[in-house]
């Protein structure tokens, strides 16, 4: 009589439990597969790069994460990892800023070259844009050394394969959050499980008095 | 550092470090401790367990990456690791595949049935 809704819900959590594993296993193999491309672009690089142009040697003696995970403990015991990734558009944003102005102050040049004489103030104008540009780029440059891109400490014109190589672990790092989501809930769902069949054998026992 | 989320540590071979470095989660925290360990041939399995055990202590760290064949040599250590947070996930390294039989998360997890449980 009770052990009916105590049964079905043991099997929901079994089909919830299997569908966990299932998630689990197809993250797992994207993962992976996921890394072997980055090792495989990381070698590429090494091979174009030399030997020890792409080692722990590189690495910069200041770091700071561009990466960071919220944690989030839900109801159930579970923990919710959610990833979150410092995008280096800013900076390229900002280094972008630098081309565009210069892009004026070179035209102004290209102007003076075409103006006669008539116009001083002008001159006067677009030279003060050019004294004045330069000091906006060292500012953007400060900001850069903040969040230096990675690929950076492997030389300044690195090959594809890196930058490819990049791309695959940060997708990698993403991915690894969400299966630490879910190897969480998995245990969670073990947990709520194992009380589930404690609580079937009281009954089951109480039955049978 | 990007907002004020917990750290992701990595304890690997060099490829696999440097990898996850270029992702972008490579951090010298003040005292220069680095939240990452590169395993060499000389490393020693006390350094790794010595390692993984203040990623463990370490308030920063949410999420531990390890190689499955290193997560192998301090398997006691990890499998007593019960807490949520710091969340360990083993990865597979350049020459050991990934075997989820060797998992410790999956091994609890397959632990829970027996025949009995079911009658």
């Amino acid at each position: 009589m009770g052990l009916d809704p105590v049964s079905v819900n043991m099997d929901q959590q079994l089909l919830r439990f299997m569908d966990q594993l299932e998630t689990l296993e197809e993250k797992r193999e994207k993962l992976n597969s996921l890394i072997e491309e980055g090792w495989f672009n990381i070698s590429k690089a090494r091979y174009s790069m030399g030997n020890k142009q792409v080692s722990s040697l590189q690495y910069a003696n200041e770091m700071e994460s561009l990466v960071c995970v919220h944690s989030s403990i839900s109801e159930k015991g579970d923990v919710e990892f959610k990833c979150e990734q410092t995008e280096l558009k800013t900076e390229d944003l900002k280094t972008s800023g630098t081309v565009e102005n210069i892009g004026p102050a070179d035209g102004g040049l290209r102007r003076r070259m075409n103006v006669k004489q008539k116009e001083p103030k002008e001159e006067y104008a677009s030279k003060g844009q050019c004294e004045t540009q330069p000091q906006g780029s060292i500012k953007s440059e400060k900001s850069l050394s903040q969040h230096q891109d990675p690929l950076k400490w492997f030389g300044i014109l690195v090959p594809q394969n890196l930058k490819q190589a990049q791309a695959a672990f940060k997708e990698v790092i993403t991915l690894s959050a969400e299966i630490a989501t879910l190897q969480s809930a998995i245990l969670a769902t073990r947990m709520e499980m194992q009380a589930q069949i404690k609580e079937k054998h009281k009954i089951c026992q109480g039955l049978k008095e | 550092m990007a907002g004020r989320g917990k750290l992701i540590a990595v304890i690997g071979d060099e490829d696999t470090c440097t990898g996850f470095l270029l992702g972008g989660i490579g951090e010298l925290n003040k005292n220069r401790k680095p939240n990452f360990l590169v395993v060499e041939k000389d490393t020693s399995i006390t350094e790794i367990e010595e390692t993984f055990k203040s990623f463990l202590a370490r308030s920063d760290i949410g999420i531990i990456l390890i190689n499955q064949f290193i997560a192998e040599m301090i398997r006691h250590a990890i499998d007593a690791h019960m807490q949520s947070i710091p969340a360990v996930l083993e990865i597979p390294s350049k020459e050991h595949p990934y075997d989820a039989s060797k998992d410790s998360i999956l091994r609890r997890a397959k632990g829970m049935f027996s025949a009995e449980d079911f009658r």
